[in-house]
């Protein structure tokens, strides 16, 4: 891991400490905390030096990523947000437009990015935000909806379609006709900022519009960030979880001896032990792929998340189960997991679309 | 994959990629055929497709260059390794 990620860590763990409860229960984080860990690079920490950024490869941010999540899945989804955002950019953007972005996202600027729509959510070709060239700019009008960051955000990063293809359009928040609407009481990562963004007549420059079009090719490539930045903070809630369930079954006595030592509490301690060593192993291969620039790299992320997902639910639920009323309230690790938890298996790509594409994958490629 | 500083021409990109393209979709197919209309190809596998472009022939497909057009056909991304090569520098075999 880079120097910058290890000594992160502790200045993370600082920063964080036992606050991440309250963050929750007031449904914010706050905002100088962001832009101090965003001028450190340390929210996208992939971007290369050369545009400001740690040039972390995706295994060690990754490691870095589950360490946030499992302090705060809310704060782990601004990174994973900010990441997107940046991927997004560094792929799609032309030359001037990695240069004109990427040092901002790296300085203290924050970013989010808008795929789903009231009638777009897992089937994005029926999106309907639009993009229009007029005179020398161009003009967005539509809506996005559970924008992740949004209320934080300087930058929008919105897909769009355009007269004859789908674009990606990187808006300012500030720009006159945009609205960010917070959605007030969100399931989980209650503090990550979500809000439904509407967009009227939102008139930008050409530049704006980022170089690469295409539905499919752009949102396979920025989903492939965000899949594998999700499937790390599931990794980060199953260790949490792991942690508050050991640590509460060591100690806490029932029937003369402690609950590790009743059989039925060390298997659910057994399985979390599995799930947080199988999500792991299953996003460092992916993020092994990613860094080795393997082609096997697009289905093993999507693998990686729905495995990490699907594990940090059930996980989640079992370590809320072995604390049971100590883990009850609100805003205690555990149910601050399981909430996050379920979340995880809708967030980018659903357990059942990461399904379809993985069974899309068997039928095409077992001989 | 091909030996060390082998010429890349794009008889050679194009050979490379129908093996590829055969040995991942368990089909074979020709190099004007259009992939993904034939569904010879997923979104996902378009994806796929320019990782490996990146890594086998050492270019970037960043911005405007990635559109589906250019990964339509195996000439396609022949053509486009060729112009990227070109324009990047990159001088080595693949």
């Amino acid at each position: 891991m880079p120097d910058a990620l290890t000594s992160a860590r502790d200045l993370v763990g600082t920063l964080v400490a036992d606050r991440a409860d309250a963050w929750d229960a007031a449904g914010r984080l706050p905002e100088d905390l962001l832009r101090d860990l965003g001028g450190r690079g340390l929210l996208c920490a992939e971007v290369p030096g050369s545009y400001g950024g740690l040039g972390a490869g995706s295994r060690d941010s990754g490691e870095f990523t589950a360490y946030v999540g499992s302090l705060c899945g809310s704060l782990r989804s601004i990174m994973t947000s900010q990441g997107m955002a940046a991927w997004t950019v560094r792929r799609l953007g032309d030359q001037d437009q990695r240069a004109a972005y990427l040092p901002r996202l790296t300085s203290g600027e924050l970013a989010a990015v808008g795929f789903s729509e009231p009638d777009a959510g897992s089937d994005l070709s029926a999106m309907t935000t639009s993009v229009r060239v007029e005179d020398d700019v161009v003009v967005l009008d539509g809506e996005k909806m559970w924008v992740t960051g949004a209320c934080y955000a300087d930058l929008l990063v919105v897909f769009a379609r355009s007269e004859d293809d789908v674009v990606v359009v990187v808006v300012p928040t500030a720009t006159p006709g945009v609205t960010v609407e917070r959605i007030p009481d969100p399931l989980g990562c209650r503090a990550a900022g979500h809000a439904n963004v509407r967009f009227s007549s939102v008139r930008l420059p050409a530049s704006a519009v980022l170089g690469g079009t295409g539905l499919s090719l752009l949102a396979t490539t920025a989903l492939a960030y965000g899949r594998i930045s999700v499937a790390w903070g599931c990794v980060g809630i199953l260790r949490a979880c792991l942690n508050a369930a050991v640590t509460h079954a060591r100690t806490r006595e029932q029937f003369g001896k402690p609950l590790a030592r009743h059989q039925l509490v060390a298997r659910h301690l057994a399985e979390l032990l599995v799930s947080e060593q199988v999500a792991t192993r299953a996003c460092e291969h992916a993020s092994d792929l990613w860094d080795a620039r393997s082609p096997d790299l697009v289905t093993a992320v999507v693998l990686a998340k729905h495995v990490a997902a699907g594990h940090a639910a059930r996980g989640a639920a079992t370590a809320t189960q072995v604390l049971a009323s100590a883990g009850a309230a609100h805003g205690h690790v555990v149910a601050r997991a399981y909430r996050d938890a379920k979340l995880m298996e809708i967030i980018e790509g659903s357990t059942e679309i990461c399904q379809l594409i993985l069974a899309e994958h068997a039928v095409a490629t077992v001989a | 994959m091909m030996a060390d500083h082998a010429e890349v021409t794009e008889r050679t990109v194009v050979a490379e990629l129908l093996t590829f393209l055969e040995e991942r979709t368990k089909s074979a197919v020709t190099e004007d055929q259009d992939l993904f209309a034939t569904g010879a190809v997923s979104s996902m596998f378009a994806m796929q497709l320019v990782v490996h472009l990146e890594e086998a022939y050492d270019v970037t497909i960043v911005g405007g260059d990635l559109k589906q057009v250019n990964f339509r056909t195996v000439r396609a991304m022949a053509e486009l390794v060729l112009r990227l090569r070109e324009a990047q520098g990159v001088t080595g075999g693949a």
